[in-house]
């Protein structure tokens, strides 16, 4: 799946953008299938705001945004929710779980959708991640970095030609961000899906074919 | 760790917020709404059965009206003004819910009767026919042939009434049954003069329908011709087939053409305007109550949804479809919308049962299943209902 941007400029940054002298904003870019990007936005640059532009969320901009066929600014709630549903999968930046449902719920909510991920994988991701013993607990009562570790699973057991992260590994720490890489990079490979991550610093997190600045 | 089911997921996210009792309160508006509409339409429904006489209800003897011309201080002396024109009866077929007209003749000859077991009894009277299918009753022996010395009469009830409660009391006479008066013969003589006719007159049944004294159409033929051939044969009395006495614009129709009739035989006409109010209300008060019930169960599912709101908006962002969760919403609500709405359904059902032996008791015929304005009200009620509910849900998920 190819993600086009097309001179993407979003209204409320509208007066702002000239100063940032941005790779991304107003620009004409396209992106591959199987490409890994990074994504540089220092605060207050309008990097969430893109994220939801990409995820549907937003609507408030100049432009075009195209998921290959699908035309973002063209696309019913229907096709919408098949896009996300097996085609482009999110890990936000303030994880977004179900608070009332437990972790193993929150998987399976979302695992449900599609039933293309099998509950052995899914129960051996959150091992690895070090949130299998949780799987009980409410959502709630996780700690961010728990969170933020759930949502990563979560966003991994659906089938994906993209994955989009917003600053996926904020709360962890080293050790649990290297274990974290090391997943999304081994499912994404399986998937054979392109990365899209957006965070403050430079990194090297995967190996990026692209590196822009917003 | 067990796979779980996604409609239960779902279920807890959606419908954790339900509460009960409201569920329970809009639940009842809606029942008890719905069935007052129903029963307004069986009111309504049941009574038009009564008044329009179908359902074999002609013996509330609405359906058969005799009608004559208004004897007025003008008219008094005219000979002939009573009379019915060709153009009048014309007019009067099709006249609103006039089926059928019938011409009451009368004789245009001496008639006399005497009873030789009561020596002395005697009296000049009149005789009428009308054709055979508007009698109520057609006894046996109903027939006449010239040369037979029988003559078959059928008297009115109001008559042999008159006789039995004035008459007889105040002449200190035996009061007379039935069968007594069917058993005894009249001496009948017709004609005038020289030229006069014997016969053996017997009353062989009773008439509710026609206030007159009938012999069969054949012989009053028989008499106008032999004695008063030149007379006109002109109707003054017409006997009506109508379909609904009770309808406004017949009632309009007699008072507008100075027709006289019975007003007895048009009580319906009020008793229909009382039915009509009585319906209207009841109708207005359950469509009221019934838009309650909507407006509460509508307003419960808007907040069951708007108290789910973060889960449902998560849930789009995870890939859930509007229509998937639209239909997962309408599965949970159209169920108990339809039980309530067969509730309703089966106490119509058995009101109307219980209506029919009611009506069998008061020799009234009324079918043991509500009809169709029923089922139709009550298909287009759910169908009201659902498009609301739809609609609530659709848009809340938006």
């Amino acid at each position: 799946m190819r993600l086009s941007l097309e001179h993407i400029v979003p209204i409320p940054l509208k007066d702002k953008i000239n100063e940032y002298n941005s790779r991304v904003w107003n620009q004409q870019l396209t992106f591959n299938s199987g490409e890994r990007v990074f994504i540089q936005a220092p605060s207050g640059t309008g990097k969430t705001t893109l994220v939801h532009f990409l995820y549907g969320l937003r609507k408030d901009y100049e432009g075009k945004i195209h998921w290959s066929a699908f035309k973002m600014h063209e696309i019913n709630r229907e096709q919408l929710s098949q896009l996300r549903a097996s085609s482009v999968s999110v890990i936000f930046q303030d994880m977004r779980l179900f608070p009332e449902l437990t972790t193993w719920e929150n998987i399976e909510v979302k695992r449900r959708l599609t039933n293309t991920v099998s509950e052995y994988d899914a129960e051996k991701w959150l091992d690895k991640l070090g949130v299998k013993h949780k799987a009980d607990s409410p959502a709630s009562k996780l700690s961010y970095g728990e969170q933020q570790r759930v949502a990563i699973v979560r966003a991994l057991v659906q089938p994906f030609e993209w994955l989009i992260m917003d600053e996926p590994f904020s709360h962890l720490d080293y050790a649990n961000r290297q274990r974290a890489i090391a997943l999304i990079d081994e499912v994404a490979t399986m998937n054979r899906a392109g990365l899209l991550l957006a965070d403050l610093d430079d990194n090297d997190y995967f190996t990026y074919s692209r590196k822009l600045l917003l | 760790m067990k796979p779980l089911k996604q409609s239960r997921l779902v279920q807890k996210l959606l419908l954790r917020h339900r509460s009960n009792n409201r569920l329970w309160a809009a639940l009842i508006a809606l029942f008890a709404g719905t069935t007052l509409l129903l029963i307004a339409v069986m009111i309504w429904w049941n009574f038009n059965l009564i008044l329009s006489g179908t359902h074999d209800n002609d013996s509330l003897g609405s359906t058969f009206l005799t009608i004559g011309k208004q004897v007025t201080d003008q008219s008094m002396g005219k000979k002939g003004a009573s009379l019915f024109t060709p153009k009048e009866i014309s007019t009067i077929e099709n006249a609103p819910q006039v089926q059928d007209v019938g011409m009451l003749v009368s004789n245009r000859f001496p008639v006399y009767a005497s009873l030789s077991v009561a020596n002395g009894f005697s009296t000049d009277m009149f005789l009428e026919a009308v054709p055979d299918r508007f009698m109520d009753k057609q006894p046996n022996g109903w027939s006449w042939e010239e040369g037979n010395t029988q003559v078959p009469i059928i008297l009115s009830s109001d008559f042999l009434n008159l006789y039995n409660y004035g008459f007889a009391l105040s002449q200190n006479l035996p009061q007379l049954s039935q069968t007594t008066i069917q058993a005894l013969a009249f001496d009948i003589t017709i004609g005038r003069g020289l030229y006069t006719e014997q016969y053996t007159g017997r009353v062989v049944g009773f008439s509710d329908r026609i206030s007159s004294v009938l012999v069969p159409e054949s012989f009053i033929e028989h008499g106008n011709k032999t004695f008063a051939p030149n007379a006109p044969i002109a109707p003054s009395r017409l006997i009506l087939k109508v379909k609904d006495p009770s309808d406004k614009r017949f009632a309009e129709f007699l008072q507008m053409n100075s027709y006289t009739t019975n007003t007895e035989q048009l009580r319906w006409n009020k008793m229909r305007g009382v039915v009509d109010a009585v319906a209207t209300g009841t109708g207005l008060l359950a469509l009221l109550l019934m838009g309650i019930g909507t407006l509460v169960f509508i307003l419960f599912i808007e907040l069951t949804i708007a108290k789910a709101e973060a889960s449902l908006s998560l849930l789009l962002q995870m890939g859930y479809s509007p229509r998937y969760l639209g239909m997962f919403m309408l599965r949970r609500f159209v169920p108990l919308i339809v039980i309530t709405l067969m509730a309703s359904a089966i106490i119509a059902l058995i009101l109307q049962e219980v209506i029919a032996a009611k009506g069998k008791a008061l020799n009234v015929t009324l079918p043991d299943l509500p009809g169709w304005p029923v089922w139709v009200t009550l298909a287009a009620s759910a169908g009201v209902l659902l498009a609301f509910v739809c609609r609530s849900i659709f848009r809340a998920i938006k």
